[in-house]
């Protein structure tokens, strides 16, 4: 596919060259008709945000240059004081400047939390006891024993921290992902990034395959059953089975993706070095602002957790500091 | 005419990168402005290749090589790339599907335009225009994924025309609709073909439809060299034969019309639509009693509906028997799609099921099958509860053929594929090999024992899909529109074989949309709409009956020529062209097979 979609030309197989001289191949497609079997729409038009929900009036480049930085360095800092402050940071600023739904919002405010609890645990559970710094008085304070083994609270501490990490990281990378659509991430890549449209618009167009390879995988399934493949159980007849549906979905989506790129050819794409933007994402003084007040307030935030001592940052991997 | 053509083709030879021989060869014409040009020929004889060669897509998309030459508004296809030829030729293919590329009607429209660096509010203006030429825009915001196959295969067409281009071409655009879908295409075509600002290219083997806009006939013979080139009527009627012989398909009314003839019934010229066909008949004072399909001689009593024969003995009990079937999609919450079916599948039939899009076919055959569970209890398969059996047990009873033979294939040889069956219903390998030799002899694959599955042609992995699903020994075939996306002639093979199997005992179940089909190999028909079966019986009965109008089907080319005689009543009932008078020996020449069966390949099978 990714050959197929970088440059459309010369990459199509003889097999498939005579076009549907075999008649297969598009079948399942066209029984789709009305967005059946089309359980994901990333194109499906949103109306308009209203003026005050300001995360989804700035560029997309905006919106992930902001927080790259953090998220850079997130991965190197540790304690739990820093990560938390950000997560706290991005919520609020996502349930201000967003318009979510009702799931997504109670997955912010009621899921994270949850998940950020539960990851702690099992985090926690994995560290290495002779490691913790058995004066702090945490380590004394057990929180489940079963025979020798104890589990304190500053192991989960220790858990909390990197589950926060991970939590902070996720949050960061909503910031963009719930108030930017693909294609004007796409645009503005491609206008603002000066990323060849080629490849911009190609990715886009492959992200039209996604329903429909979910569609042909679960036709494939049903036909593999049918013929009684389902006979052996546990993962290596699992694993079997996949093998078994990854080569006619390979052959389906091949053939999809030549064809695609031929009817792209015949419709002048990659004639000309550029082509005319109806949808301007432009770049403007907002998203400067937003940018550096973001870098700002991060800043800020680290300046204080350092130097308040509930957070360092380091370089050393294995570093476990709560 | 003066004016330079807008295509120019010159001694133009193809080969794809790998083929023994060029297809096609040798090929010479033109095309003018405003022309409505037809390309016709066998299966395999390039027809979709010389389309792909007309932008510049063959030689600078497609690795194959490109002899001769192809000039598009004077420029050479060999030295322009296909964006700057793009300008002068738009394309329609036949897949709806893979030819989408944004998220919106109109941003799918403008994304030509846009390639070729228009400015905005001209890209816009052009994009509007292309829209409303098909009916689409007031649909333009929607994601292409929600309009049906015709819709979508309409919004290509409105790609194409915002191209402004002044050729068109459209290869098989209808090859993967269904009935309305094609309807609403040619309704589109024919506005098109009137105005005359565009030349149309068409590739399309669905003559029926295609047969009343084309000026002109360009056809292929099955090695690629142009055998006729000249004005539609002349060639389609005037050459019938000719083309019949080089195994180029004719409109059904047109194929109706030959076999009469033979038959002794005056009918000069040939007829190309079912409208005509009508007035010919009518125009004959007195036509010969149609056939009946048990006794395919000339009927003694003027009987209108011909009955099937009853092949084998109901004291068997069906072979499937549902009652009360309701089948979901996607769970227990899903919606209902067939609703209380009550259906009995006697054994030794050929059963068509038939229906719009949507009208829960498929998930009925799929539930008869045990594809998708149906509620315990509801249906019935030779004794057996599909809700209740596992699938391998199952398939000793019933066989399921899908859509796209490949989606079935997990072996890594042909022989292996049919092997595998026999593997998981536990048979010992000293009884596997000479059954799987059996199987592969059956249906011609003797010589690809060892290849794999996926380097077979078409028709070898339809075949080898029905083999597979037969192999377990299944009395029962169901098929899952087995005809689609192919052409008459793949169609008509691969009919041929079922009614040859069905002939040999096994009860076949096909779902299908090409009534002309239904109407020349089932012995009962099925009619769905909005899931429910509205009526069955046999072919004959349904197809002369209310039951198609009903579910909103359109009758087939020969039924719509026979429902509108006014002189012959008795014709009334005429569906398929086996019930069609057969010639004597002696008549007509004597030159046309005379054996109910080999005349029934005229119509059918060529």
């Amino acid at each position: 596919m990714s050959a197929t979609s970088a440059n459309p030309t010369g990459t199509a197989a003889p097999a498939a060259a005579p076009g549907h001289d075999d008649g297969l191949g598009t079948a399942s497609a066209g029984r789709r008709g009305r967005g059946e079997g089309v359980r994901i729409d990333p194109f499906a038009p949103k109306p308009p945000a209203p003026a005050w929900r300001f995360l989804h009036h700035l560029n997309p480049l905006a919106k992930v240059a902001a927080p790259l930085p953090v998220m850079l360095l997130l991965i190197f800092t540790r304690g739990i004081a820093i990560p938390l402050a950000f997560i706290v940071l991005v919520v609020a600023l996502l349930l201000v400047g967003a318009r979510l739904s009702g799931r997504v919002t109670a997955a912010i405010v009621v899921g994270l939390p949850v998940v950020i609890a539960l990851m702690g645990v099992s985090f926690g559970l994995w560290v290495d006891a002779s490691r913790i710094d058995q004066g702090s008085p945490a380590a004394s304070v057990v929180l489940l024993e079963i025979g020798d083994w104890r589990f304190t609270l500053a192991a989960y501490l220790v858990g909390l921290a990197t589950s926060l990490r991970i939590a902070a990281l996720l949050a960061l990378a909503l910031l963009s992902g719930l108030t930017t659509s693909g294609p004007d991430l796409v645009r503005s890549m491609v206008q603002q990034l000066r990323v060849p449209y080629r490849i911009g618009y190609t990715a886009l167009a492959a992200f039209r395959f996604v329903p429909r390879f979910g569609h042909e995988l679960e036709v494939i399934r049903q036909a593999h059953r049918v013929r009684g493949t389902d006979a052996g159980r546990g993962p290596v007849a699992g694993l079997r089975r996949s093998i078994g549906y990854a080569v006619p979905l390979l052959a389906s989506a091949i053939r999809h993706a030549e064809r695609i790129a031929l009817a792209m050819d015949a419709r002048a794409f990659g004639a000309h070095a550029t082509r005319t933007e109806r949808y301007l994402v432009p770049w403007r003084a907002r998203d400067t602002v937003f940018v550096l007040a973001f870098w700002a307030v991060a800043i800020a935030l680290y300046w204080w957790g350092i130097s308040s001592g509930v957070g360092a940052l380091t370089t050393s991997r294995t570093e476990i500091t709560a | 005419m003066t004016q330079t053509p807008l295509l120019h083709l010159d001694r133009v030879s193809i080969r794809h990168d790998g083929a023994a021989r060029a297809t096609p060869d040798d090929v010479t014409f033109d095309v003018a402005p405003g022309e409505v040009v037809l390309i016709l020929g066998p299966s395999g004889c390039g027809k979709s290749t010389l389309a792909l060669a007309l932008d510049g897509l063959i030689p600078h998309a497609v690795p194959a090589t490109l002899d001769g030459t192809v000039r598009v508004a004077g420029l050479d296809t060999a030295e322009h790339p296909v964006g700057a030829l793009s300008a002068h030729v738009a394309m329609v293919f036949q897949d709806p599907d893979a030819q989408v590329v944004t998220g919106t009607l109109l941003d799918e429209v403008c994304f030509g335009p846009e390639n070729q660096l228009l400015p905005a509010d001209e890209v816009l203006a052009r994009g509007e225009q292309a829209l409303r030429r098909v009916g689409l825009w007031e649909r333009r915001s929607e994601n292409p994924d929600r309009l049906s196959g015709g819709g979508r295969q309409r919004l290509a067409i409105a790609c194409a025309l915002a191209m402004a281009s002044p050729v068109l071409v459209l290869d098989e655009p209808t090859a993967n609709l269904d009935p309305a879908g094609i309807d609403e295409v040619y309704a589109v075509l024919r506005e098109l073909a009137r105005d005359d600002q565009h030349a149309i290219v068409l590739v399309e083997h669905n003559l029926d439809q295609a047969v009343d806009l084309i000026d002109r006939v360009v056809v292929l013979d099955g090695d690629g060299h142009v055998v006729v080139d000249g004005p539609a009527r002349e060639v389609l009627a005037g050459r019938a034969r000719e083309l019949l012989d080089h195994g180029v398909w004719l409109p059904v009314s047109t194929l109706a019309a030959i076999r009469l003839a033979d038959a002794g019934v005056p009918i000069e010229p040939l007829p190309l639509t079912p409208t005509e066909l009508a007035a010919a008949l009518d125009a004959v004072p007195e036509l010969p009693a149609p056939l009946t399909d048990a006794a395919p001689v000339r009927a003694s009593t003027r009987n209108p509906r011909p009955q099937v024969a009853a092949r084998a003995a109901a004291s068997d009990g069906p072979a499937i028997r549902a009652r009360g079937l309701d089948v979901r999609r996607g769970g227990k919450r899903g919606p209902v799609v067939v609703r209380d079916v009550t259906l009995d599948v006697e054994r030794g039939e050929f059963l068509a099921i038939v229906g719009t899009n949507g009208a829960g076919k498929t998930t009925l055959l799929q539930a008869l099958a045990g594809v998708v569970v149906p509620p315990p209890g509801t249906v019935d398969v030779l004794g057996l509860d599909p809700a209740r059996t596992d699938a391998r047990t199952l398939a000793r009873s019933i066989g399921f053929v899908f859509q796209n033979p490949e989606h079935q294939f997990l072996a890594h040889t042909v022989a292996d594929e049919l092997d595998h069956g026999l593997r998981v219903q536990g048979v010992p390998e000293a009884e596997r090999t000479p059954r799987v030799t059996e199987m592969l002899e059956r249906f011609g694959l003797s010589g690809h024992r060892e290849q794999h599955p996926f380097l077979l042609s078409g028709g070898q992995k339809r075949r080898l899909s029905v083999g597979t699903a037969l192999i377990a020994g299944a009395p029962v075939l169901a098929l899952d529109e087995p005809t689609f996306g192919q052409d008459r002639e793949r169609a008509a093979e691969l009919l041929g074989m079922l009614a040859d199997l069905n002939a040999a005992g096994t009860t076949v179940i096909v779902v299908t949309h090409d009534l002309q089909l239904v109407a020349d190999y089932a012995t009962r028909v099925a009619v769905m709409r909005d899931g429910r079966i509205l009526g069955h019986g046999p072919t004959g009965a349904v197809l002369a009956g209310p039951l198609i109008d009903e579910a909103g089907l359109r009758h087939p080319p020969l039924a719509r020529a026979t429902r509108a005689l006014a002189r012959h009543p008795e014709w009334h009932g005429v569906s398929r062209i086996a019930q069609l008078p057969v010639a004597t020996p002696g008549r007509a020449g004597g030159v046309r097979p005379t054996g109910p069966e080999a005349s029934d390949r005229i119509g059918a099978t060529r």
